[in-house]
């Protein structure tokens, strides 16, 4: 791996005169796995959208393998086929990512995109179908299905072009436990590959599995960095970004002392707030 | 307004559907040619939303209801030629799921309402809001007016279409083929209801969507609004629109435009009898009916029932304007606003009244759940068809491709048959494919032929009495005559539009959409109408399930019934709402295919060429049309 996969210096982004961005700086190598963290409205979502070519920074450069992205970039034919073959979008809402009829038809979606011939789409198709263990979903209408069907028919969709670069965006968000686990599984596997997987996120719980590094957005700026172990136990600055609130909670028995399986907790234990938050 | 299977004959569908391909080639280049690829995301989700807005049930002064078509607001939103694409695609999403308006009618609906009615829209709105600020309330009566007319125009030449039939297409024996009434009938019958229900709703719909963009989203004027100058004089309070006001002066303005022309009376009165004593329908008459001379006078209480209408208003309009056509036409708009102005002066009377608390009166008060129950019943009706078409079964075995080829050859000699007998066979045949396709008789009854035979049956009644001809019965007591060439019509018109149907359906239910689709691709329907077609199809469930969560969520905060006026400005809110959450919908869903790698160009995957079993079946179904054909023809 050369290139850093990005490069955003100092980049600025506004929707209709609201900023978005003000001033991000952000660094990300090739193969990481990387976590956005940030409550609503951090701009953790216009990360994704500049990175993936659908907006472009009005003011700063987002470099991406060590070329800007910019519109008149992906004007180029050979830039565009490269940049959307490399990267691969997974959007927060699946019912926006799936506009195909048919499963099928929307794994294919990318691949005729990218003119590949027709005996190879047909064949890489089936190979991801099968691979997410989706293949007898393929003729099905993407209305008809579960949202955890439909998020894995979105990672199949965006898969099967195989990318070196994915961006997730909220991949948990409103899917129950059971798929959740089945998505974060996923990620977690894409990891052993060599691919750059960064995950725009609130969901605290699955950052250990799906990411080796963290950025904490908020307002626009990155508040904070480092790894996940490190940014779960900065209550200070997840507090002050809005990820957690404090509240009390108390464990039962013999959980309370977190004995022989530490894990990293998120939960303010009643004795760090005494002084501290005691709103509710 | 939908014109339904068995209505038109095959050669005047053919003839609309030729006129509305160039409309549909330029709509489409168009669209390929605007280098925003927004466009095929924005059309397909706003066919989707024409589509949800056509099931809005509206309130109209008086107390009925009426669906509107969204001509007037897609015109306004998307422009002319996006609108022909977005309300061609939702018209042939309800004849495909619905059964509301024929597949072999599809291109005189689309030709009706999403070209005709567009582009009439289009321009009354260009013609009225001038350059009018984005926020003036004169944009607001513009698309009210836009409305009206887009869909009164479309009306109209439905009306046309029916009304040539029974000049053009009778049997050996004189009966008409397809729709029996004349121009002098059709015409009326089509004006008054859409002058006065359907034009309303349309109006309503406009009125309400171009207010509520015009407070929430400017924006989205703009593009038909290429002259507004930049500063926008927003409306001072929500309630700046009296829609009343609008209402009062449209009834005004119908009633007068009949009066100043003096017009009215010529017309109302003539029916069909007039033809008796016409000597040159008499000899058309007579040669179509294979020389039998019509009786000479007409049916002695149709002269009766002329006299109610003519009483009041004597002919003595200038000759040029005692075309038949025209004469009722207007007396419509006159029939139209008197509705109105009585409607509004029943809701003032009944306004002006003590508050009293709302009737607990089920019907009223469950206007909201009855419409979000509508929504659903849609969704449902899909997915019904979407499970019989995974059933074993004969046709469903059948490749797509040689189905649609297949049963729409049967369709369409099914829609060209003048015999009866032929007809009853082809009828017979439809029902026995469909056993063998899995799709028993108990549906097709309910889904099919009892819908059919309520609307055609009743559209078909009147011909028994009204269609000139051989006396063959008169009924006792009220002593009108049944003809024998009414009663043959009548037939023609229930039995085509039953059999049509039921092979319709019987291609519908036993086919994925996602084939069908598919197998429109080797009919070489563009690549970019096919997509589109899909994605509506896609995007049409997603919206039905927003709008029933929106009137559900309503109807949980509702105490009581909701008062007319109330309920009219919540139906266009949520279509306002629901409008932009398409819009918004379509954006984000367009960043997605451009994510994937879209630039505007489609592509879709061709299937292989049929293979030789394929053959078949197609062979099979394409002989028995042709044979069908040739015995009735």
């Amino acid at each position: 791996m050369t290139a850093p996969a990005y490069i955003l210096r100092d980049v600025s982004f506004a929707y209709r005169g609201q900023a978005a961005l003000r001033g991000l700086s952000m660094h990300i190598e090739s193969g990481a796995r990387v976590a956005l963290l940030g409550a609503n409205g951090s701009g953790k979502s216009t990360v994704l959208r500049l990175m993936a070519g659908l907006a472009f920074a009005q003011s700063g450069e987002v470099a991406f393998c060590g070329e800007t992205l910019s519109s008149e970039a992906l004007a180029r034919d050979e830039f565009f086929f490269r940049f959307r073959r490399r990267v691969g979008v997974v959007f927060q809402n699946s019912d926006v990512q799936l506009f195909n009829p048919t499963v099928f038809d929307e794994v294919a979606f990318g691949p005729l995109q990218m003119r590949w011939p027709r005996d190879l789409i047909l064949a890489k198709v089936e190979e991801t179908l099968a691979s997410l263990h989706i293949d007898y979903l393929r003729d099905r209408a993407p209305h008809r299905l579960s949202g955890g069907e439909k998020k894995r028919v979105a990672l199949a969709s965006v898969l099967v072009l195989d990318p070196e670069i994915v961006l997730l965006d909220e991949p948990s968000a409103g899917l129950d436990p059971r798929s959740q686990s089945q998505i974060v599984e996923l990620l977690s596997a894409w990891g052993q590959g060599a691919k750059t997987v960064i995950t725009a996120t609130h969901d605290l719980d699955i950052l250990e599995e799906i990411a080796d590094r963290c950025y904490v957005l908020d307002g626009g700026t990155v508040a904070g960095e480092g790894t996940p172990l490190e940014i779960l136990h900065d209550v200070a600055l997840l507090e002050k970004t809005r990820l957690i609130r404090p509240h009390r909670h108390v464990h039962g028995g013999d959980d309370r002392k977190h004995g022989a399986a530490p894990h990293p907790h998120l939960h303010v234990h009643e004795a760090d707030v005494q002084s501290g938050d005691q709103k509710d | 307004m939908h014109i339904p299977d068995g209505y038109l004959s095959p050669s005047t569908c053919a003839t609309l559907l030729a006129a509305a391909t160039p409309f549909w080639y330029v709509a489409l280049r168009r669209v390929k040619q605007t280098l925003h690829t927004a466009t095929v995301p924005l059309l397909s989700v706003f066919a989707a939303f024409s589509f949800v807005v056509m099931m809005f049930n509206l309130p109209l002064p008086g107390g009925t209801t009426g669906h509107a078509v969204g001509m007037g607001v897609a015109a306004i939103v998307v422009g002319p030629w996006a609108a022909i694409v977005a309300i061609s695609s939702a018209l042939v999403m309800q004849a495909v799921f619905f059964g509301d308006g024929g597949i072999t009618a599809i291109g005189a609906n689309c030709f009706n309402m999403a070209i005709a009615g567009s582009l009439t829209a289009y321009g009354v709105y260009r013609l009225v809001s001038r350059r009018a600020p984005i926020g003036a309330a004169r944009r607001v009566y513009a698309a009210g007016l836009a409305g009206y007319a887009g869909i009164n125009i479309a009306a109209l030449l439905a009306a046309i279409e029916f009304g040539v039939q029974p000049l053009w297409f009778r049997d050996a024996a004189g009966a008409p083929l397809y729709a029996p009434y004349p121009l002098s009938i059709s015409i009326p019958a089509m004006m008054a209801g859409h002058l006065s229900l359907a034009g309303l709703a349309e109006l309503v719909i406009s009125v309400g969507v171009v207010a509520y963009l015009q407070r929430a989203d400017p924006a989205l004027l703009r593009t038909t609004a290429p002259d507004a100058p930049d500063r926008d004089r927003m409306l001072s309070a929500e309630n700046g629109m009296d829609l009343r006001r609008l209402w009062a002066a449209l009834a005004l303005l119908l009633m007068l435009t009949p009066l100043g022309m003096l017009a009215a009376g010529s017309a109302w009165g003539e029916w069909a009898a007039r033809d008796f004593n016409n000597p040159e329908a008499r000899r058309q008459m007579a040669a179509a009916s294979g020389q039998h001379a019509p009786p000479q006078r007409p049916p002695q209480e149709m002269q009766r029932l002329s006299g109610v209408w003519t009483a009041p208003l004597p002919g003595y309009a200038p000759p040029f304007l005692r075309s038949a056509g025209f004469g009722y036409l207007l007396s419509g708009m006159l029939g139209a606003g008197v509705l109105m102005l009585c409607g509004l002066a029943g809701q003032r009377i009944l306004a002006g009244r003590p508050a009293r608390p709302a009737p607990a009166s089920p019907r009223r008060a469950s206007y909201i759940t009855r419409t979000a129950a509508g929504f659903a019943r849609a969704a449902q009706e899909a997915w019904f068809a979407e499970e019989t078409a995974r059933r074993p079964g004969l046709l469903q075995r059948c490749d797509p491709r040689a189905k649609l080829a297949g049963v729409g050859a049967l369709m369409l000699a099914a829609a060209g048959v003048r015999r009866l007998d032929v007809l009853a066979a082809m009828f017979v045949a439809a029902v026995l494919l469909a056993w063998l396709s899995a799709i028993g008789p108990g549906t097709l009854l309910r889904r099919t032929w009892l819908p059919v035979l309520a609307f055609t049956g009743l559209i078909a009644l009147p011909a028994l009495f009204v269609v000139p001809g051989d006396l063959l019965y008169r009924l006792p007591g009220l002593g009108w005559s049944v003809t024998q060439q009414g009663l043959r019509s009548a037939l023609y018109l229930t039995l085509r539009a039953e059999t049509i149907a039921t092979l319709a359906m019987l291609l519908v239910f036993s086919t994925l959409w996602t084939h069908l689709l598919k197998a429109l691709r080797s009919l070489r329907v563009p690549a970019v109408a096919v997509v589109i077609l899909g994605m509506t199809e896609r995007y049409l469930f997603l919206l039905l399930r927003s709008a029933q969560e929106m009137f559900e969520a309503r109807e949980t905060r509702l105490v009581g019934a909701l008062p007319p006026a109330d309920r009219r400005r919540l139906a266009a809110a949520s279509a306002g709402v629901l409008l932009e959450k398409t819009l918004q919908l379509s954006g984000e869903v367009h960043l997605a295919m451009q994510a994937r790698g879209f630039r505007g160009e489609v592509y879709v995957l061709d299937e292989r060429p049929m293979p030789a079993v394929a053959w078949l079946p197609l062979a099979a179904l394409v002989t028995t049309a042709a044979c069908c054909w040739w015995i009735g023809r």
